[in-house]
């Protein structure tokens, strides 16, 4: 089943669909609104894209010297050509500690390897504690947003779920109740935990340190209390130095929820002085290396996981994350996730219509839409697309070099297409098109249009007048 | 054998980019005409409430986000607040869990964002920043700076194993985007400007 199955779905429940888009829809707003308060945004932009582009160019230079002043500060460094390498690591380093209890912050990159069932196959107990992440950790569903992973979820069956899980009275459905029978669950976990594991936003190559972001506390409570802390980066998140992160600091937050700053920005580097506390870094590959020989599409390393992508695109938000059933969903997840599996994924960068609002809002300036075009082509060549796709583009291809049978096909179409009712014509099209209407289809094609003005008698052109300024937004 | 790490960094160099130059560092934004507005207007939005005192005395003088008195269980950084309770008593992070209060020193203030620059003298102050129920962090109203660019200026590159960025209370927008504070950590989150 592809995006479109999974999509039409989803649509089923208009209601719901509506209600998705809006609540996404407000996040990209909240964006804006941050973003205009910040007078050198677009010049922020163009920095940190450029940062992010001359790291890629130095990637084995930025590692080396992480590496070094990593381990000068006393942190222990792994290297992970693969998911299953870097499960293997953490599993060991928690066996050969007999770890039994493991709190978890958000980490797309150990949602992408899998880490969880790989911990729990060893009898880990492996709890997220993002509450998003737990939400759907405990529906044993993956998370269906990169920032906010249980978007897709309405307050009631929230209730529902906690009332099951954590015995809480079946009608609850306030949010500030539900957070605060998460927070007495999640507290005692945390208390109980031997490890805390998290991500890396921004791994430092000056200092040998990084940088994870969150607003709940969750990564910075899972790695103060136990004396075990293991971190998982993948090779894009690099910059050269610590004043690096201001703008992409000043750009992630704002970008992801209209935030300034997150609750907690916290630099790590190496374990605490003259404490029993290790620190762990495991770097890993898993077909980064490989995205980064692909020119046209090697500029998707450079995103921050801010999900603004996600925020404002049309048919994320009216699709859903889960319709992509991929790690990470949206236009930055049909790209990487593309250079990842195209076999699994080739109907991703389909679902798209190219509007380029992505583009617009990412922080780090990743063409993302001129990316997910480009996908298109090579998988047309690659014969990754379907039976259906390539008849369609064959057709038409067959059809653009033929200009008399595409002008007589032109007009059968319009005759047929003006005849159908409207309802028929837009159930041929994708799911996601459904709270859209076709434009009405004109009797005569431009050309004809064009030849008939030919036709009539010259009038004056008008003069175009340019018009002050202040009058366009009036 | 080959390891993951020559295999990873031989991978690294096969696929390398053409060079591309650093970019040279931006200008720095200018401090905003009325800084402390723009202030108490980003700790506002971040769920947090921004206060003046004067150095001496401020422990009066502020609004503690309970009654002071019925403080029980207090962790603080500051001679002029001292601690009281499973703060000073427990021998491991973990009974900190009961802490009411938590008072932070902070070393300076970011205008833009209402981030506070704080580094914890030891992991339990880090323990007790996270568990305790209101946080109250407190800095000299001097030490401010325009944005991240001039912040990062003053954290030199070696300084501390750890040290971090507060703005607010903890938070949560996962239940249908309802902001609720008080996710794992404090629920209440105040900054002291002290002067003179």
């Amino acid at each position: 089943m592809g995006h479109r199955e999974r999509a039409r779905e989803f649509v089923a429940d208009v209601d719901r669909t509506r209600w998705h888009d809006q609540a996404l829809w407000f996040v990209r707003s909240k964006r804006d609104q941050a973003a205009d308060l910040v007078p050198d945004w677009e010049a922020l932009r163009d920095q940190a894209s450029a940062i992010k582009r001359s790291a890629l160019t130095e990637l084995p230079e930025l590692w080396r010297e992480f590496e070094e002043h990593a381990t000068a500060a006393g942190t222990v460094v792994h290297w992970a050509r693969d998911a299953h390498e870097h499960n293997e690591i953490v599993a060991g380093l928690l066996r050969d500690r007999s770890v039994r209890h493991v709190v978890k912050s958000k980490s797309m990159l150990t949602e992408e390897c899998g880490l969880n069932s790989y911990l729990e196959a060893e009898g880990i107990e492996v709890i997220d504690t993002d509450l998003g992440e737990r939400i759907v950790q405990l529906r044993g569903e993956p998370p269906s947003h990169i920032v906010m992973p249980a978007i897709h979820l309405q307050r009631a069956e929230i209730g529902e779920l906690f009332a099951k899980e954590m015995g809480s009275a079946p009608d609850l459905d306030d949010p500030t109740e539900l957070t605060d029978v998460a927070r007495r669950d999640l507290r005692d976990r945390f208390l109980k935990a031997e490890a805390g594991l998290t991500g890396i936003n921004f791994a430092i190559a000056e200092t040998g340190g990084f940088v994870v972001v969150t607003n709940e506390g969750n990564a910075d409570l899972g790695t103060a209390l136990p004396g075990l802390h293991i971190a998982s980066v993948g090779l894009e998140k690099i910059i050269p130095q610590q004043k690096d992160l201001a703008p992409f600091l000043r750009l992630l937050a704002r970008s992801a929820t209209g935030q300034a700053i997150t609750t907690y920005t916290s630099h790590f580097r190496g374990p605490r002085p003259r404490s029993t506390q290790e620190l762990h870094v495991v770097i890993v590959d898993n077909g980064r290396s490989q995205l980064l020989g692909r020119p046209a599409f090697r500029e998707a390393l450079g995103c921050i996981r801010c999900g603004a992508c996600l925020n404002t695109c049309p048919v994320y938000r009216r699709s859903g994350g889960h319709s992509y059933s991929a790690t990470i969903p949206g236009p930055i997840g049909s790209v990487l996730e593309t250079s990842r599996d195209p076999a699994t994924h080739a109907e991703l960068p389909h679902a798209c219509s190219l509007c380029g609002s992505c583009t617009d809002v990412c922080p780090v300036r990743i063409p993302l839409h001129h990316q997910l075009l480009a996908w298109r082509g090579e998988l047309a060549l690659s014969g990754h697309h379907p039976a259906w796709r390539r008849f369609s583009l064959n057709l038409v291809a067959w059809l653009f070099v033929r200009p008399t049978m595409y002008r007589l096909l032109g007009r059968f179409a319009r005759g047929i297409g003006r005849r159908l009712p409207p309802t028929l014509r837009e159930d041929l099209l994708p799911a996601w098109t459904r709270q859209r209407h076709l434009p009405t289809i004109p009797k005569s094609s431009f050309r004809e249009l064009y030849r008939e003005r030919q036709r009539q008698p010259k009038r004056p052109r008008p003069q175009a007048q340019p018009r002050p300024r202040h009058e366009r937004n009036g | 054998m080959v390891t993951a790490r020559e295999e990873i960094l031989e991978r690294l160099e096969r696929a390398r980019p053409p060079a591309a130059a650093r970019p040279a560092a931006m200008p720095e934004p200018s401090m905003p005409i009325d800084p402390m507005a723009t202030l108490r207007d980003r700790l506002q939005d971040a769920g947090g409430s921004l206060q003046f005192a004067t150095r001496s005395g401020w422990t009066e003088q502020i609004q503690w986000p309970v009654e002071a008195t019925t403080l029980r269980h207090v962790y603080s950084s500051l001679n002029a607040m001292p601690g009281r309770g499973v703060g000073l008593s427990s021998k491991t992070n973990h009974d900190l869990a009961d802490l009411d209060v938590c008072v932070l020193a902070a070393e300076f203030v970011v205008i833009e964002n209402a981030a506070a620059w704080q580094r914890p003298g030891c992991l339990r102050e880090r323990a007790a920043a996270l568990l305790a129920t209101h946080l109250i962090v407190v800095a000299n109203a001097t030490e401010i700076v325009a944005t991240m660019h001039q912040a990062y200026a003053r954290i030199a590159p070696s300084d501390a194993s750890f040290g971090w960025f507060l703005c607010g209370p903890s938070k949560t927008a996962d239940i249908e985007q309802s902001l609720v504070l008080g996710a794992h950590g404090p629920r209440t989150m105040s900054l002291i400007l002290l002067s003179d």
